[in-house]
């Protein structure tokens, strides 16, 4: 059977918020959104959601917190990083903490999707959780 | 006896009461000193004779005229008959050069010649004699004999009562107000250096506050193009998505004009403004950067706040240094709270206070007196001349900055601006 997938869409800015959530409706990804890490957070629970996308720069922990938490109790959740911080430290703290993608915005939607596509292939193919996935 | 003897004799000789034969022929001689001296001080002067004047004013006061200002302005053919009839009677060297004379005679005419730049000022020399006072000084131009105009420090010292001469002098300060522009000037490039080394300093935040509209229309965009090729195409939704390409395009273009603005150079603009606007506006390019950091910012605008007549640009750069500052001051330590807090507010007499606190260390007591001192600074990094141009930047608006420590912990920055003064309302 085939588990549709949900994403969660994490970034404090509203537009580009609204903007990634059509895009990901118009191929057929259903997503929830959130305005800021602490917000994804306080609904989190393992294995809701399949994939996570997240800004770096957000008032709160940000996205290197989030990874830091993710990392720690639901280490399976591929996030892709979309940001506007090119730096090379940001990028490589990120990585580190174990995130799939970093995507530097403005992002090219077939690039987000195929990293989307391949995060959800990892999480059919392996590293499962839950019985039915 | 010498040049010098003569003059001390003279100096001397005025305040002592005595029947020395010396006297006399001592007088003689100083007087002459005088007129010497008159004639080479290095002051322009013009000796008038008022009686034409003053017998006008004799006149009027007899018909019960007391605004004499009001009145001149009905009877403008008053100040043009003045302007002949009051007539120079003797001018020293230094006013035949500054007027570019050939001789005295030159000079030795009717006094319109002395208003031919500034007309208005005839007016407000009559004014101040009708008044009775005593002396009436302005900075102005007037023209020389030539045609070139001069800017002058101008004084008339009227006559006392049985007296009928006035007494002119200029004294040319073209030097000193070119040499008050060039300052300005300095003072102006300097502002905008610092402001520029501002702006590089946040430049992070700034990129971050582009991306995010540009990000937002590519992806509408983009969005667009996958529902276009599909059979369920939504035309409302396509509506949706380029009515946002647009909106994103317009915040995109806001915010470089609004760095732009601050990033050129201008000539410092008075205009009226909120100045809750102001402080906006200054978050724009400093809030990610307080974002990133473990801070909270608070803001609570005063509302309503009188309006006030300032730069705003130059206003923006002063609470972006503030702040800039308050972040600085936070990571160099102070208590577990890391705040932020800022506050527009008025006072009864219509002045605007902007507040700035912050948890950091605080201003040890002895530099209190000394942080808004130009290089003077606590941190390693930093030429210490953030706090110095806002200080200019204030005093240039007529209001003034102070620093203080708070009673539990951090510091305090607050300045305040002179609303702007409404016309009250007829009644």
């Amino acid at each position: 059977m085939v588990k549709v997938p949900l994403l969660a869409i994490v970034d404090d800015d509203d537009d580009v918020r609204e903007a990634l959530s059509d895009l990901l409706l118009v191929v057929d990804l259903p997503c929830r959104t959130f305005d800021r890490a602490e917000a994804l957070l306080a609904e989190y629970e393992p294995g809701l959601f399949d994939c996570i996308i997240t800004d770096m720069r957000m008032p709160g922990m940000g996205g290197l917190g989030l990874l830091r938490r993710l990392s720690r109790f639901d280490a399976a959740v591929p996030v892709i990083v979309v940001t506007s911080d090119a730096g090379p430290q940001t990028r490589l703290q990120a990585l580190d903490c174990g995130a799939h993608a970093y995507l530097i915005k403005p992002i090219e939607d077939h690039v987000l999707i195929g990293h989307i596509k391949s995060a959800l292939a990892r999480d059919d193919n392996g590293q499962k959780r839950g019985p039915n996935g | 006896m010498g040049d010098a003897a003569r003059k001390r004799a003279f100096l001397v000789d005025r305040d002592v009461t005595s029947n020395d034969d010396r006297m006399s022929w001592d007088f003689a001689t100083s007087e002459e000193d005088y007129r010497k001296l008159i004639h080479y001080l290095p002051v322009a002067l013009w000796q008038v004779d008022t009686q034409g004047a003053s017998a006008v004013f004799d006149r009027l006061k007899a018909e019960g005229v007391t605004d004499i200002a009001a009145y001149l302005d009905e009877h403008p053919e008053l100040v043009e008959l003045a302007k002949d009839v009051v007539r120079v009677t003797a001018v020293n060297r230094e006013a035949m050069l500054l007027f570019r004379g050939r001789s005295a005679a030159d000079l030795i005419a009717p006094v319109r010649y002395v208003f031919a730049a500034t007309p208005d000022l005839a007016k407000r020399v009559m004014v101040a004699h009708f008044e009775g006072r005593r002396n009436h000084i302005e900075e102005t131009k007037v023209a020389a004999l030539d045609g070139t105009l001069i800017d002058v420090h101008f004084t008339v010292t009227y006559p006392e009562r049985q007296e009928q001469c006035s007494l002119l002098t200029m004294l040319d300060i073209g030097e000193r107000l070119r040499t008050e522009g060039q300052l300005r000037q300095l003072q102006a490039d300097f502002t905008h250096a610092a402001r520029i080394s501002t702006l590089g300093e946040l430049a992070t935040s700034i990129a971050h506050e582009v991306k995010q509209p540009l990000a937002a229309i590519v992806t509408n965009a983009e969005t667009s193009l996958r529902w276009l090729k599909r059979d369920d195409v939504s035309i409302s939704k396509l509506e949706t998505l380029t009515s946002r390409v647009i909106s994103n395009a317009r915040r995109a273009s806001d915010i470089v004009q609004r760095i732009r603005g601050m990033a050129v150079k201008h000539e410092p603009v008075r205009a009226s403004l909120d100045l809750n606007e102001v402080v906006e506006e200054a978050l724009l390019v400093v809030r990610h950067d307080i974002e990133l950091r473990p801070i909270t910012l608070t803001v609570r605008y005063g509302d309503p706040l009188p309006r006030v007549i300032g730069d705003r640009i130059q206003l923006q750069q002063v609470i972006v240094n503030l702040l800039v500052n308050s972040v600085q001051a936070i990571a160099q330590g102070g208590g577990p709270a890391r705040r932020i807090d800022l506050r527009t507010s008025t006072d009864g007499d219509n002045a605007v206070t902007f507040t700035i606190r912050d948890t950091g260390p605080g201003i040890a007591r002895e530099n209190l007196d000394r942080v808004f001192e130009s290089f003077f600074t606590t941190k390693d990094t930093g030429m210490g001349m953030g706090l110095a141009i806002c200080q200019s930047i204030i005093v240039g608006h007529g209001g003034g900055i102070v620093a203080a420590n708070r009673p539990d912990g951090g510091a305090q920055f607050q300045f305040s601006l002179p609303g702007e003064v409404q016309p009250s309302p007829r009644t």
